[in-house]
């Protein structure tokens, strides 16, 4: 048996693609003490040596090798990778990866059927909705902006349960976060501000001047800008004043924005806000926000979280802060300096974020290329804590260990052993573990993949396993 | 043995550790600067315990989550003062509310908790909350969960409890959030299992015992700092599933759980069922002691005059049934009903016919266990801080220290780390440690 470790293992610099057979030729590398291990040749019987099954065990990172990289980042931030997927990311290497990832512009989805006649007495379908945006994550050639889209509807949140289902303003929130994606911060904000469910889920189009709606004003700053401690009562009063006037459009229009009354409005002088007295409008109340140090790294924080590790270092926070405020907020300049930091694929930050039910569903029904079944992920989603379009509060969603239930793990071993029955066959498994989980495999893992004795049984152990939990 | 038959199991020492759930975190991750939550995961050992709290009381946590309007939950009758701030809100409230005193009356719609009141089974603390108060939810929420207004803390109180005085070990239903899929933060502690179910009656590995051994076998001694969080969430699945198939046979409901409420404001509206798997686990003798639940929606910033009285009218039922069904079957004595809430709302009502976060808020405690009436003192409307907020009038943790010394039997000051001012709304305090 080929023992290959970190250290003996050949890594060309040089070299910008990545080989089949690296990706492949994964090795046993059982050091002392150390319980996770890599597989060599699934298929072939490699009986695991016996590992220590307690004591000093994180996984062992693969990072060092260009392929392990590749497939990280593809886990990421584009739902895992088809194996198609991953063989063209494979060829071009990290670098002309990312650099494709940043640079095509988001493909823009299929209509959803019957939206335009929400507001004619048949409103749309909660189900339909979220089946229109999982069928998307699957085929869209362009899986990168849906994670991002994903991440923003976590953030930016609303849901179908308050901003109702009788007008197409939910589905056109979707439409609109995807198109801010990769765009500035400002910009962004300022179509969150006005856009109609955001209007009616944080109730500030219904706000006044003369006796304002707090709801909106608060999660501005809490919650989407600059993080709970950083702002004052009196900040969030005088940003509802300052606020205040926008109202929903009306519904069965197709005004995609809401409409500024200034009617309306705060007409009592002079505003007292983050500091400075004046005259402030919904710009001038982002622009105030945007020159507060605490809201570059609060996007920064709650991007690095989510997308690339689970604790990341202050300083490291702070570098790409900076860089994010002097590129003036752009999204696509702040991605690319995560994406391409060493920070992003430093060994330590392996597996250190827990896949959200979402995208452990869509990785699964990609890798074992059954998009005919998204609707298992439409019903899967409510055990496991995550339903589209129904955050359970402004919020958002929770991550990482929050995704860790008795309840929520049964739920994800259920979704997997649905995709597997709903298949009348599936795809050979022989290079599922070192696509989709690189090799490093637990002690438990390792054993019960060589004791497999077919694809469906090898698929399962796969999908449910811990490893394949983990991004 | 009698509370065994009467569905309450007394909880037994069990010293072992559960093979391959003990690990430490990879040294090359606590190098890097990226040690803090590996740390914290990293105990999440299975330590042997010392013997518990073996009596048989049971807490059930309601959250209302949003921030309830305590203003319009119990009443002020007689406060002009009240219609000065809410010109649209006020009126119907107040000429509705079912009068428990001069001064006070319940919301229209908790009918059931009125009769209850009338027979001595509710006591409301009134004008509960903290020194500076927070008005984010996810802030006050982490107050009254960790029971620290410093917010430093981050396991739960009853966490902390779970992990310091019961036995937890092989008692997986010792703590359960019923009718939710994630760990409610008032019951989190990495060193206490936990259970989760959202349906008691779904709850299962599809495929059976071939899917259970299977997942049983691939959770084990997995690496990483989130590892022993998975092999613990399987193992506890695995150990409830068996419980509750035992339990399902053993129960019927004797009271009448709907959740036809059609309440769309929140996905937290399951609150009957998940009352009605608390009764199941209760009655059935599942050694079960502490039980959260969650009812959504309370977050009325707008068109509060209805939503809010529908909530409190399905919180009502829902809670008026589980009662019912724990007194037909002989365990209402053991159980204490106890609501919470991030917040209370601000008097003055907004453009929106709504109101915005406020402050205190009163409490209700519910159940056989409690001495009926009032207790607190109701935050006056004419003396608001300089929020426009009602002053707290009695910290939440004495509330708390009441639960756990007087109705659990629990080392209070262990848990919340002070002592704080009585309030004695348990009747027959059980004594400390029984």
């Amino acid at each position: 048996m080929a023992v290959e470790t970190e250290a003996t293992r050949p890594v060309s610099r040089r070299r910008r693609g990545v080989s089949r057979r690296e990706v492949l030729g994964v090795a046993l590398a059982g050091g002392a003490g150390v319980a996770a291990i890599r597989l060599l040749g699934i298929g072939s019987p490699p009986a695991p040596s016996a590992a220590p099954a307690t004591g000093k065990t994180d996984w062992i990172s693969p990072l060092g090798g260009e392929s392990a990289r590749v497939s990280q980042l593809l886990r990421r931030v584009t739902f895992g990778a088809a194996p198609d997927e991953l063989d063209r990311a494979l060829s071009d290497g990290y670098a002309k990866t990312v650099q494709r990832l940043l640079e095509t512009p988001p493909a823009v989805p299929p209509a959803l059927a019957g939206a335009d006649q929400a507001a004619k007495g048949n409103a749309i379908r909660a189900q339909s909705l979220q089946k229109w945006w999982i069928d998307w994550m699957l085929a869209t050639p362009t899986p990168f902006a849906e994670a991002l889209t994903l991440f923003w509807h976590g953030h930016f949140t609303s849901d179908y349960r308050k901003v109702g289902l009788q007008t197409p303003w939910i589905y056109w929130q979707n439409l609109t976060w995807r198109q801010h994606a990769l765009g500035d911060l400002k910009s962004f904000l300022l179509a969150v501000t006005s856009d109609p469910a955001m209007l009616r889920y944080l109730d500030l189009g219904n706000s006044t001047g003369q006796n304002p709606n707090e709801n909106y004003s608060r999660e501005l700053m809490e919650l989407f800008t600059m993080g709970p401690g950083h702002f004052t009562e009196d900040d969030v009063r005088a940003s509802a004043k300052a606020l205040a006037g926008w109202r929903e459009p009306q519904p069965g229009t197709d005004g995609k924005v809401g409409i500024f009354d200034p009617r309306r409005a705060f007409k009592g002088g002079p505003l007292a806000f983050l500091g400075t007295t004046g005259k402030f409008d919904t710009e001038a109340v982002i622009n105030a926000i945007l020159a507060q140090p605490a809201t570059a790294p609060f996007i920064v924080q709650r991007l690095l979280t989510r997308l690339a590790m689970n604790n990341p270092a202050p300083a490291y926070v702070n570098r790409l802060a900076d860089g994010f405020r002097r590129s003036k907020y752009s999204l696509k300049q702040l991605l690319r300096d995560i994406l391409t930091s060493t920070e992003f694929n430093a060994p330590p930050t392996y597996r250190s974020l827990v896949k959200s039910p979402v995208e452990f569903m869509v990785h699964a029904l990609k890798a074992v290329k059954a998009p005919e079944l998204s609707q298992l992920a439409v019903q899967g989603g409510g055990g496991m804590g995550q339903n589209l379009f129904d955050v359970p509060d402004v919020g958002g969603w929770p991550m990482n260990e929050a995704w860790i239930s008795s309840n929520t793990v049964v739920s994800r071993v259920n979704f997997v052993t649905g995709v597997l029955n709903g298949l009348k066959s599936v795809p050979p498994s022989g290079k599922a573990p070192a696509q989709h989980l690189e090799s490093v495999v637990s002690p438990a893992t390792a054993q019960l993949l060589n004791g497999a004795s077919d694809d469906r049984e090898r698929w399962f152990i796969v999908l449910a396993s811990p490893e394949f939990q983990l991004k | 043995m009698s509370d065994e038959k009467a569905g309450i199991n007394e909880v037994h020492r069990r010293d072992f550790l559960k093979a391959g759930l003990v690990f430490g975190a990879g040294a090359a991750g606590l190098a890097a600067g990226y040690a803090a939550v590996p740390d914290a995961f990293a105990r999440a050992v299975f330590a042997a315990k010392k013997d518990g709290i073996t009596n048989d009381r049971v807490l059930v946590m309601i959250q209302l989550a949003g921030g309830n309007d305590g203003l319009r939950t119990v009443v002020p009758l007689q406060d002009p003062k009240l219609h000065d701030f809410r010109p649209r809100l006020a009126a119907p409230s107040v000429a509705q509310a079912l009068p428990l005193s001069n001064d006070f009356g319940l919301n229209a719609n908790l009918k059931g908790v009125k009769s209850l009141w009338d027979k001595g089974r509710v006591a409301i603390v009134q004008g509960v909350g903290y020194p500076n108060p927070v008005f984010s939810h996810f802030e006050s929420i982490r107050i009254w969960e960790t029971g620290d207004p410093t917010r430093r803390s981050i396991n739960g109180w009853l966490g902390r409890l779970m992990a310091t005085q019961y036995d937890t070990l092989g008692h997986p239903l010792t703590g359960c959030a019923c009718g939710a899929t994630d760990v409610p933060g008032a019951l989190r502690d990495l060193q206490a299992t936990l259970t989760v179910v959202q349906n008691g009656k779904t709850f299962g590995f599809q495929g059976g015992s071939d899917i259970e051994n299977a997942v049983t076998a691939l959770y084990k001694g997995t690496p990483g700092i989130y590892g022993a969080l998975f092999d613990t969430a399987i193992s506890t699945a695995k150990d409830t599933i068996a419980t509750l198939k035992t339990a399902a046979d053993k129960y019927q409901p004797a009271a009448a759980y709907s959740d036809n409420a059609k309440l769309v404001y929140s996905s937290k509206n399951q609150l009957a069922a998940a009352l009605q798997l608390a009764a199941e686990l209760i009655v059935t003798g599942t050694g079960v002691k502490l039980l959260h639940v969650t009812l959504g929606g309370f977050d009325t910033h707008y068109t509060e005059l209805n939503r809010h009285d529908d909530l409190l009218g399905y919180f009502d039922q829902a809670v008026s049934a589980f009662y019912s069904d724990l007194d037909a079957h002989g365990l209402a004595d053991k159980v204490l009903v106890a609501t919470w809430s991030e917040f209370g709302r601000r008097p003055k009502e907004n453009a929106s016919g709504g109101t915005d976060h406020g402050a205190a808020s009163p409490l209700l405690l519910i159940g056989n266990p409690v001495k009926g009436g009032f207790y607190g003192a109701a935050p006056r409307l004419d003396d608001l801080d300089a929020t426009g907020n009602l002053k707290y009038k009695v910290d939440f943790r004495s509330v708390y220290q009441e639960i756990l010394s007087a109705h659990l039997g629990a080392d209070a000051k262990a848990v919340l780390g002070d002592t704080f001012e009585q309030i004695p709304f348990i009747a027959a305090p059980v004594s400390v440690g029984a």
